[in-house]
């Protein structure tokens, strides 16, 4: 979950065009022994002159998207192998997930704004994948829509993505193929965009950097219809063995067509589409299951460390398709940075909304010893297959909790 | 081939238990289980249909094997069934829980009506990834291949091993037993049945009448259900059967068989394949036929054989055209083989709705034309089927999946 979980486990190449020293950044400059009060204070080390003023071109990139790296520019270059997997999200609750690098979510990038980031998909599932750099200002190629800026990337079949990390922030990548399964079978990541003039850490001196990836799952679906998706591909497996099979292929038959013009032909020559009640009868509404922050449900979501007077930065992070309304106990927070923008002005909240596509930077201080817990107020939400306790929900905890007197030990409970 | 999903079945159970449910008090009286102070799940349910209503003239009107007499033109909605099952995770290493029941419409002379119920699934399955244990009474284990006639019943005699303790009024006493059978598999695609059986006994020639009268193992390959157009040979298989007929009806039987499916044309639009099935009884020392049942127990030689041609333009199936041929010769008893022909046409018109139509011609060798009603036998049928299937509450994987065949997942 925080940063020290990140890019050791991730398989990451950095370079440099044209020599240099290989660089990859990372907030990780968390310090864990940093000057953490082991007391409670009521001074506070979060600056008061946080001043933002608006900027009518702030919405511009800094560097032309078309551009290409010169020498001397560092380029960050990372394998990606999109994997077929089981993927748990509770002992003994399984779902076959499509995941990055055969992580749920996929390896955390942290790069420095204006670095160039080199990615080598490669698919290893019989579907189709891309990658989608949600809110990077990338050059329109290198964007990841399937049959919109690129071809879906087949089984075994690679795709390298190259663009200039910016803006700065938090941001997050994902599957761009059939969204609604994809991105619920596992396929999304985080992307940090550090900058060395971040407003965030000058006026928050933060000491730990967090990241919750929220999402959810509907198992049922998802198992459903990978296994389609797994029959279409091994089908199309086995005609690329024969010329004479695929030349059989033809758009009808994946639902693909070159124009609006092709469609209607297409309907006319007798093909029907899938949406229609004679082929699809009534929609199966997506009902999710489980919710999960980085991939797990309570109680095995991992907990967020603090300690009393200490300043840490939680990112989090709406991969889902659900709204979230992420709610601390026991403490109001800044909401910092919305959509890796910093706000004009840091807004006091105790319970933070984070919807699909979004991401919101908070703020935490340590000011309240103890065990607390932060979670989903959508109670829904707070479910493992429709028991409660679980889904959304992690802790807050004080590392010097028992120092300041409070003696409670954190009970898991799956029954209440 | 046997599978695992519910298949077949008949509307008028379900509407009989709905309506039962619906008049059911607040309380319900239902039957405990072993440990009744376990609540249980809400299981996933599924219900399977199939109904197929033709109408059908016959020349020369016959009289039905074991009596009764077909008319010369009649409806037939023989072969329609209406499947429920009900499926639930059992606590650990993916095993699944199952229990199925279901009722097929018979061709049975015998009713008033011309058309009666048979219980044709009533059994208790426990899967786990290579296991599967079956209690009840289900479709034989015998049947290898599937052969593409409008009904599951039509040129049955050539197509597998028939019972030789039925009286042969109702066909469907060849198609279902009671059982129990252990099924090994191995990546869920070679498949080791080893069963025993109660065949249904209404001659009284088995030893028992209710007990264990038939057992034998059968091996077949299932290829990948999505790559059945594309594998050149997506199914086959074999087996032997041991059936213990009094010594009073010839004794003992052996039945070895084995069939397989092989695709001529490889072809994801157009399929042409072709089918073929052997049946070979050994064993049982009738001379004569007396009676219908006498030619299910003599020793025999049955073949069948098809070809189908299937136009699936988008990946969908449109039209089915298929020739299906059978032939039976008895080793003891002299002029006394049969041979028929079936020419099938089947048209797509929506999602599980065919129009159908179907000619069947059978001839009978001198010695068995009398107990079967003539030498030649023809008949012409069109008319409609219907097959559906709906899961509630969903929540186990198909266990043929192909996440099962390629990833070997435990259905979960």
């Amino acid at each position: 979950m925080g940063n020290n979980s990140g890019l050791s486990r991730r398989s990451v190449l950095s370079s440099l065009l044209a020599g240099g020293t290989a660089t990859v950044l990372g907030v990780a400059t968390a310090d864990k022994s940093a000057n953490a009060l082991s007391n409670y204070t009521s001074e506070s080390k979060v600056h008061a002159n946080w001043s933002i003023p608006f900027d009518p071109a702030a919405t511009r990139p800094h560097w032309y998207p078309r551009d290409l790296p010169t020498p001397g520019e560092v380029i960050h270059e990372y394998n990606m192998e999109v994997l077929l997997t089981p993927h748990e999200i509770l002992p003994l609750v399984q779902f076959p997930a499509y995941a990055y690098n055969g992580i749920v979510p996929g390896p955390e990038l942290r790069v420095t704004e204006g670095d160039w980031i080199k990615v080598n998909l490669l698919n290893k599932t019989h579907d189709f994948h891309t990658i989608h750099w949600h809110g990077l200002e990338v050059e329109c190629e290198m964007d990841g829509v399937p049959f919109g800026t690129q071809y879906p990337v087949g089984y075994n079949q690679t795709f390298q993505y190259l663009f200039r990390a910016q803006p700065a922030g938090t941001h997050f990548y994902h599957c761009h193929q059939m969204t609604n399964l994809h991105v619920q079978a596992g396929l999304y990541g985080v992307i940090i965009v550090e900058s060395p003039d971040d407003p965030v850490r000058k006026q928050f001196p933060y000491t730990r950097d967090y990241t919750l990836v929220l999402s959810e799952v509907d198992t049922n679906f998802v198992e459903e219809q990978i296994n389609s998706m797994q029959l279409m591909g091994a089908q199309m497996d086995y005609m690329s063995r024969s010329p004479t099979m695929m030349a059989k292929m033809s758009g009808e038959m994946m639902g693909w067509f070159a124009s609006k013009d092709a469609f209607m032909a297409a309907i006319k020559s007798g093909w029907i589409p899938p949406y229609v009640s004679s082929m699809a009868g009534k929609f199966r509404q997506i009902q999710p299951n489980f919710f999960m922050i980085n991939g797990k449900s309570y109680p095995m979501t991992e907990h967020i460390s603090i300690r009393s007077g200490e300043l840490i930065r939680v990112r989090l992070v709406g991969a889902g398709m659900m709204p979230h309304f992420m709610h601390l106990h026991g403490h109001d927070f800044w909401h910092v940075c919305q959509d890796g923008a910093p706000l004009q002005n840091p807004v006091r909240l105790n319970t933070v909304p984070v919807f699909p596509g979004t991401t919101s930077d908070i703020i935490i201080e340590g000011t309240n010893p103890g065990n607390w817990h932060f979670h989903d107020h959508s109670d829904l939400c707070l479910t493992n297959n429709g028991a409660s306790p679980g889904g959304m929900m992690t802790m807050l905890m004080y590392e010097d909790a028992a120092a300041a007197g409070f003696k409670f030990n954190e009970i898991i409970t799956l029954n209440s | 081939m046997r599978k695992l999903q519910i298949k077949d079945t008949n509307i008028l159970l379900a509407a009989t238990a709905l309506a039962a449910i619906a008049s059911l008090p607040a309380v319900a009286q239902v039957q405990r289980t072993p440990i009744p102070e376990q609540p249980s799940l809400a299981p996933q349910i599924e219900i399977d249909g199939s109904g197929i209503a033709t109408g059908e003239g016959r020349f020369p009107a016959n009289p039905l094997p074991g009596g009764g007499k077909v008319s010369a033109a009649r409806i037939n909605f023989s072969d329609s069934s209406l499947v429920i099952g009900a499926s639930q995770e059992l606590y650990r290493n993916g095993g699944i829980g199952s229990l199925v029941l279901g009722v097929t419409t018979s061709d049975n002379s015998l009713n008033s009506s011309g058309t009666g119920l048979f219980l044709h699934q009533a059994y208790l399955d426990y899967s786990t990834k290579p296991f599967e244990a079956v209690l009840g009474r289900t479709d034989v284990p015998t049947q290898i291949v599937t052969f593409p006639t409008l009904r599951g019943d039509d040129l049955v005699e050539f197509t597998g091993v028939v019972n030789p303790f039925s009286i042969g009024d109702n066909v469907q006493e060849y198609r279902y037993s009671n059982q129990v059978a252990l099924t090994f598999n191995k990546g869920l695609r070679y498949f080791l049945n080893v069963h025993a059986q109660h065949l249904i006994d209404s001659t009284g020639s088995g030893g028992d009448q209710t007990g264990i009268n038939s057992y034998g193992i059968t091996f077949t390959y299932q290829g990948v259900p999505v790559l059945a157009n594309m594998e050149r040979v997506p199914e086959w298989g074999f087996g032997v059967e041991e059936q213990e007929i009094a010594g009073s009806s010839g004794g003992a039987d052996t039945a070895l068989y084995g069939g397989v499916v092989y695709n001529i044309k490889t072809d994801p639009i157009d399929r042409f394949d072709v089918r073929f099935q052997d049946t070979y009884t050994t064993g049982n020392t009738l001379k004569a036929f007396t009676s219908v049942a006498d030619s299910y127990r003599a020793a025999a030689n049955s073949a069948a054989m098809s070809f189908r041609y299937l136009h699936s333009p988008f990946g969908r199936p449109a039209y089915q055209v298929a020739l299906t041929l059978g032939l039976r010769t008895y080793q003891n008893v002299p002029n006394s083989s049969t041979f028929a022909i079936a020419l099938t046409g089947i048209k797509r018109l929506g999602e599980g709705f065919d129009l159908v139509a179907q000619y069947t011609y059978q001839h009978h060798a001198s010695t068995s034309a009398a107990l079967f009603g003539g030498q030649d036998n023809n008949a012409v049928q069109i008319g409609f089927a219907y097959t559906f299937t709906d899961t509630f509450n969903r929540h186990i994987a198909p266990r043929r999946s192909l996440l099962s065949l390629q990833h070997q997942y435990i259905p979960e």
